[in-house]
């Protein structure tokens, strides 16, 4: 199991840093996806069956995804988008060492007090619950109004996305239902007399 | 697993995702991408401490930050396309027109 974590954790640290480092953004989505499945694994050594399920849905089936079709959307040449890399690099490894090594400072001597837990994960799975089925007794229960209010972030996300990328100056050639049934018959037949030659 | 080793993961996926902010100054999606690794540190941080305290709070939050990073990414890239339709590139330092 320690072995298991190191060679996921070594992985996932080794695929992170190729997703910010690569040259392509092709290339960069798809170490992206690879390692958001080996968070998935090792959500599962924790105990998160549910949430890595989610993780691999969620992330690798519509986030990954949607990064992919913009990265094709977008005709631009990604090999100048590396310009400035050498100008920032310094800089952000100094501000990113500088804060990782404030966290491992903290977590030196950091001691987890042990409480009794909130909500037991293990009284929970010994009366036979599942972790799906555990999640959903709280999450529809004592965390509803939360669960009600993601549901409108994730409206609003939508209406936004769909405003923002809606485009109405396109002509498309849509059906108009009121227009269609109110229409009288003197706007579109006109009688004419068969006889006359010239119409 | 100790509960060290959850933090010193999810502290430098979270560095790295910091890292990956400041360096692709010229490419909008990858700093969308490293808003996503960092989003997935903290993940792994709630879940390590999940798994440590034996608690399931822990895993309820951490579906809220999926939901809130599938609804960041979603915006992130429709303002991206937007800006890119307007502008013609995805560089960060061109984001100067509200600059007075």
């Amino acid at each position: 199991m320690n072995l298991f974590f190191l060679i996921i954790s070594t992985l996932l640290v080794i695929f992170s840093a190729l997703v910010v480092l690569s040259k392509n953004t092709v290339h960069s989505v798809l170490f992206l996806i690879f390692s958001f499945f080996n968070a998935a694994i090792l959500f599962l050594i924790s105990n998160a069956e549910f949430l890595a399920m989610t993780l691999i849905i969620v992330y690798v089936g519509a986030v990954a995804v949607l990064f992919l079709f913009v990265v094709m959307m977008i005709n631009i040449n990604f090999t100048k988008l590396k310009e400035g890399f050498l100008k920032y690099l310094p800089f952000g490894i100094l501000l990113s060492f500088i804060f990782l090594t404030e966290l491992t400072v903290i977590f030196s001597d950091f001691v987890v007090d042990f409480k009794e837990p909130k909500i037991n994960i293990e009284n929970l799975f010994l009366s036979g619950n599942s972790n799906t089925k555990s999640l959903g007794l709280f999450m529809y229960t004592e965390y509803f109004i939360i669960f009600q209010m993601s549901a409108y972030v994730l409206l609003v996300a939508m209406i936004g996305a769909i405003v923002l990328a809606y485009n109405p100056k396109k002509k498309v050639k849509s059906q108009d239902i009121f227009y269609q049934n109110n229409i009288k018959k003197e706007d579109v037949i006109r009688l004419t007399d068969p006889n006359n030659k010239e119409k | 697993m100790e509960i060290i080793n959850y933090l010193i993961l999810s502290s430098i996926i979270f560095s790295i995702g910091l890292l990956g902010i400041f360096i692709n100054r010229k490419n909008m999606i990858t700093i969308l991408m490293s808003i996503e690794l960092m989003l997935l540190g903290v993940n792994i941080n709630f879940i390590g401490f999940s798994y440590h305290l034996n608690d399931l709070s822990g895993q309820i939050f951490a579906m809220f930050i999926l939901v809130v990073a599938a609804a960041e990414a979603a915006v992130g890239l429709a303002i991206l396309t937007v800006f890119f339709k307007n502008k013609g590139t995805i560089s960060v330092d061109k984001i100067n027109q509200m600059k007075g």
